[in-house]
């Protein structure tokens, strides 16, 4: 049995990591309401973008830009692993990183290109070092999905890889964020147009009577790189807010965990003491009574 | 109160940088300067960097709009105006410095198009 002091002593370090998983829920917290802000701030882009890409793809029969061919077929796959830059979130970015692998598994051949600190490190272990990686609490995000952006439609174009698919994580509820692999390029036309239809019911011009400055294709053209990049960019924010979703759980769960083991050496520290009080006074008893007897 | 006005917003990836009404928006196309005034046809356009000029309603005052913007697009349908930028700056928001910097350092001509817009946009003040 330990000792009263080994036991007191683990109840202390215990105290004090109950304290820092405390103070970093709290600062999950404060950092969720942010990231969801953020979120929220995007979104009258985003659905600005689907409607003008919906009008758009209802105005044009046939579209000559490359992300609508198929690419480079004898190409890998290229794919973008989105995790958090840092950990202490469960197995947030472990759940990612699987998804990753075992998507790379059903591939031919995978380059990779990735965005946050744990995912950079899980793909390096793979024994790809030099692969394109950027991380993802950078002072600007938007900047850094036109970096991404840019890359991946350079490679795409340039034939070095056949497609791009992006595998981030998805934030279902705040219990419950899911890792998500979606093929970005080549885009399917008809799932475009589906997303326009799922978002406002109505159309609000009839077909063909808009006007398109200089021409539907050419403005299509511009639309579709910033549509990957948008895209990217709120993949980002939802990673963000996804994460501190799963470290304010993980942290809520490492401090009851540490209250129930500093409630159950409490008590092994109570018993302890009190079977060493017990055991004294025997002893002083028993003394007593030889001395009487003697 | 002005004789027509049409709800018009301007949206960056990261904000809203303008809700409200206006009597007139200009703004640079990748075919020149289009003005839009309410009851325009509807309309989609690619913008090129350049500056945004639009005489807009806040809080039942006439007031002037200018912005130096960066690449995007122009929507105009009967009941509302969008307008989607990359970026869309004030004039007291741009570093003339940086902005000097990146216009020496820049390669891509949107990016130079863009310095240029932010210099224009100060040196009009």
């Amino acid at each position: 049995m330990p000792s009263v002091k080994d036991l007191r002593e683990r109840i202390r370090s215990l105290k004090n990591t109950q304290q820092i998983t405390k103070a970093m829920k709290q600062v999950a917290a404060a950092k969720i309401r942010r990231a969801e802000a953020a979120q929220k701030q995007a979104r009258p882009y985003a659905d600005t973008l689907a409607e003008m890409l919906r009008d758009l793809m209802n105005a044009v029969s046939t579209v000559d830009h490359p992300f609508m061919k198929p690419g480079n077929a004898s190409a890998p796959m290229g794919v973008i692993l989105m995790t958090a830059d840092k950990g202490l979130a469960g197995a947030f970015n472990s759940n990612v990183i699987r998804a990753g692998e075992l998507f790379a598994r059903e591939q031919k051949e995978v380059a990779w290109y990735t965005v946050g600190i744990k995912a950079r490190n899980a793909v390096r272990r793979m024994g790809k070092p030099n692969h394109p990686t950027w991380v993802l609490n950078a002072p600007s995000k938007i900047d850094v999905a036109r970096a991404v952006a840019k890359q991946v439609t350079d490679d795409f174009i340039g034939g070095k890889i056949s497609g791009i698919t992006m595998i981030s994580s998805k934030l279902i509820t705040m219990m419950v964020q899911r890792p998500e692999t979606r093929q970005m390029v080549p885009i399917v036309a008809d799932a475009l147009r589906a997303k326009g239809d799922a978002g406002e019911a109505e159309s609000h011009a009839p077909k063909g009577s808009v006007e398109f400055a200089p021409s539907p294709e050419f403005v299509l053209s511009r639309l579709l790189p910033k549509y990957l990049e948008f895209t990217i960019f709120s993949a980002m924010l939802e990673t963000d807010a996804a994460f501190f979703a799963a470290q304010l759980l993980a942290m809520n769960n490492a401090t009851d965990n540490a209250g129930k083991l500093i409630d159950e050496l409490t008590i092994q520290m109570n018993n302890a003491r009190q079977a060493a009080i017990t055991k004294e006074l025997l002893e002083i008893v028993g003394g007593a009574e030889a001395l009487v007897n003697g | 109160m002005a004789a027509s006005t049409i709800p018009f917003k301007l949206i960056t990836p990261t904000k809203v940088v303008f809700e409200g009404d206006a009597e007139l928006v200009i703004a640079v196309t990748t075919e020149g300067e289009e003005g839009i005034l309410p009851h325009h046809a509807p309309f989609l356009a690619a913008l090129k960097p350049g500056i945004l000029r639009a005489n807009v309603l806040a809080d039942g005052k006439n007031e002037r709009l200018e912005l130096a913007t960066g690449e995007g697009f122009m929507q105009a349908l009967p009941d509302r105006l969008t307008i989607l930028v990359d970026e869309a700056l004030h004039f007291d928001d741009i570093d003339v410095a940086k902005t000097r910097d990146d216009l020496a350092n820049a390669t891509d001509p949107a990016a130079i198009e863009f310095a240029n817009a932010k210099l224009r946009l100060v040196g009009s003040h």
